[in-house]
């Protein structure tokens, strides 16, 4: 993990008020597992003053049409720190620290991945399909988000993905929750990972806990989101509950295994 | 040119630092977690997170938010506790050359002394921050920070319970702090740092509600700034122990405005989050000052913008 000046080689507008930052970060490139993310500095003075954490969407060396020293981001304007990422332009720097946190882990023996996306949850699950594809892994991906605008059109994604898609106004796929898409894939897939909003965990334990009444458990891996202030592990502001006390997203996290997080 | 500074001078063997740079308590955790990115042996000295006798949950969550140049934390002391400290940590300071103090909170007086006469018997201890000015808990902290009598029995049990150097911690959420300080080095303190945050809020427009989970939180970072010397300014003339100045400190000329208002040390806290290196870099910038002025010793310049006849 380091500290380290990225340089901005491009961002572009891919949907709505969302932004794809790609940048020259060798370090972070070579050392960062899918699941990880940076921690952002968005401006150089004291407004925003924290940096903010950004997930890790492709890593160069895995990431299919990037250089092995890249890494590239995906932004959502929510606020000022956002929005002043989503103003950088080719040639710019970007204060980065990382890769932190602990990311997905793709068990040896997996031949079939589900990825379930809610928002931009679907960010560091692209990294995931990009290394899973690398071990030659069959890879679905869902992605929800409130309407069209906020789904990432599916020339930003690895050509192997089947990537699926709903909106809860039915603007683009089906009208609906990301979740009411699962079923069919849960009896496929031999691991599931998840990232996205609280609200798409309880759907998910009551789908899995029927499985498991037939008899099948199926290992699910989540990342979730946490206030943050350090991303380091020290501040204690972005502690979760889980079978073992509390654990910090930024460090313990912010993937975490299903079982550990929700008691089903 | 030297940049060391001792701040128990009073003591044997004292609290003598390299350099006047130390990390503010709940920002640094135990020092462990920032070793890969910080050169943490250059530090004049470490405080670790505040501990308290058991170990403690802290409060729920959301803990942080974002204010103008600022941040407010409620993570109400969530600790390992003191024993376990002593167990896991301490071990691992003994090999550093780093002195590492060890931030204090109880919830009587007796538990300050409990958990103070704990850490007189541990190595790689070097000194003990006393914390009556945790503004995040519902006994203890800031309730006998604000109380010049209660915060002098606390600071007296400690120094009765230990030879370690003690430096009381100070809130400013007081109308008069001077009265505080004096009281607190009447009972024997061997140093005071200070200011810990200052009580604050944030509401969520959209749910109506405040935004902490504790409802408030301590403001940190570049907005207490100005408050904070002044305070470190008003102090340092009334005591005759060294001073350590806290808040908002981001850069060399902000560790200097402190240094001048009577500082004899500082910490950084909320700046490490935006930049882990800020420590590292003031105390380079230190040096660089003192080389361009022609100064030899950073003692020289603690005080300087204190009153004359003061
Ligand atoms: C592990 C992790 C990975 C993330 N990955 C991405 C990503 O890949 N792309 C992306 O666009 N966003 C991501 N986010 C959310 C992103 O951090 C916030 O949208 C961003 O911090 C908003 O900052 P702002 O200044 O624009 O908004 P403001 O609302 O003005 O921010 C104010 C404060 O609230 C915090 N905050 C606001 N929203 C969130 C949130 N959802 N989660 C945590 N803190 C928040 C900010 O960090 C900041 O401290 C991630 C969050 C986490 C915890
Ligand atoms: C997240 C966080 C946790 C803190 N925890 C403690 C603590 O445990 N004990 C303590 O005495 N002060 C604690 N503080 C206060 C700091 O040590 C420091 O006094 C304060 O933040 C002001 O300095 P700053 O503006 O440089 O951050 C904490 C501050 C923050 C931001
Ligand atoms: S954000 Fe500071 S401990 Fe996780």
């Amino acid at each position: 993990m380091i500290r380290t000046d990225a340089l901005v080689l491009s961002n572009t507008a891919v949907a709505g008020d969302i932004f794809l930052l790609r940048l020259r970060a060798p370090e972070i490139a070579r050392d960062a597992a899918p699941g990880q993310f940076v921690e952002v500095r968005c401006g150089s003075t004291l407004a925003p003053l924290l940096r903010r954490p950004i997930s890790i969407h492709r890593i160069g060396p895995r990431a299919a049409g990037y250089a092995p020293d890249e890494i590239a981001l995906v932004i959502r304007v929510i606020g000022e720190g956002s929005r002043l990422l989503s103003r950088l332009r080719e040639g710019d720097t970007l204060d980065l620290l990382g890769p932190l946190g602990r990311g997905f882990r793709l068990f040896p023996g997996t031949r079939r991945v589900l990825l379930v996306a809610g928002g931009l949850g679907l960010a560091p699950l692209v990294a995931l399909a990009d290394e899973a594809i690398a071990h030659e892994v069959n890879v679905v991906l869902l992605g929800g988000a409130e309407t069209a605008c906020r789904i990432l059109p599916p020339q930003y994604l690895p050509p192997e993905v089947e990537y699926q898609v709903c909106t809860e106004d039915g603007s683009l796929g089906a009208c609906g929750m990301v979740t009411n898409l699962c079923p069919p894939y849960l009896e496929w897939a031999d691991q599931v990972f998840v990232c996205g909003p609280e609200a798409m965990l309880p759907p998910v334990v009551d789908q899995l806990r029927a499985l498991a009444q037939g008899g099948r458990r199926l290992p699910v891996q989540v990342s979730l989101e946490a206030r943050m202030a350090c991303g380091m592990g020290v501040c204690l502001s972005c502690v979760v509950e889980t079978r073992h006390g509390l654990k910090r997203v930024c460090r313990d996290g912010p993937v975490f295994d299903l079982t550990e997080v929700r008691v089903w | 040119m030297s940049l060391a500074v001792d701040l128990a001078p009073g003591r044997e063997p004292g609290l003598r630092l390299r350099n006047p740079v130390m990390v503010a308590s709940g920002t640094f955790g135990y020092g462990t977690e920032y070793a890969g990115l910080v050169d943490i042996q250059r530090l004049g000295a470490i405080v670790c997170k505040g501990t308290t006798l058991r170990p403690r949950r802290g409060n729920p969550t959301p803990r942080t938010a974002e204010t103008p140049a600022g941040l407010l934390n409620s993570i109400g002391l969530q600790n390992i506790g003191v024993r376990a400290l002593v167990r896991e940590k301490a071990p691992i300071w003994a090999k550093w050359s780093v002195p590492v103090l060890v931030n204090i909170a109880g919830e009587s007086t007796e538990e300050y002394a409990e958990i103070a006469r704990i850490l007189d018997e541990a190595p790689g201890v070097a000194g003990i921050e006393v914390n009556v000015s945790c503004p995040n808990v519902a006994a203890g902290g800031m309730t006998c920070g604000v109380d010049p009598v209660l915060a002098a029995e606390v600071t007296a049990a400690v120094r009765e319970a230990t030879t370690l150097p003690v430096m009381v911690k100070l809130t400013p959420n007081v109308t008069d702090i001077v009265s505080i300080a004096e009281a607190v080095v009447g009972a024997g303190a061997d140093a005071l740092s200070l200011v810990n945050t200052f009580v604050g809020m944030i509401i969520d427009i959209n749910t109506k509600k405040p935004l902490l989970g504790a409802v408030t939180g301590g403001l940190s970072g570049p907005a207490i700034r100005p408050i904070a010397l002044r305070m470190v300014y008003e102090v340092a003339q009334a005591v005759p122990v060294p001073v350590v100045g806290v808040g908002g400190i981001t850069d060399t000329v902000s560790a200097l405005q402190f240094l001048m208002a009577g500082a004899a040390a500082i910490q950084v806290g909320t700046a490490t989050f935006v930049d882990p290196n800020t420590a590292a870099d003031i105390i380079d910038g230190l040096g660089d000052w003192l080389e361009r002025e022609g100064i030899s010793d950073i003692r020289e310049i603690v005080g300087a913008a204190l009153p004359k006849d003061a």
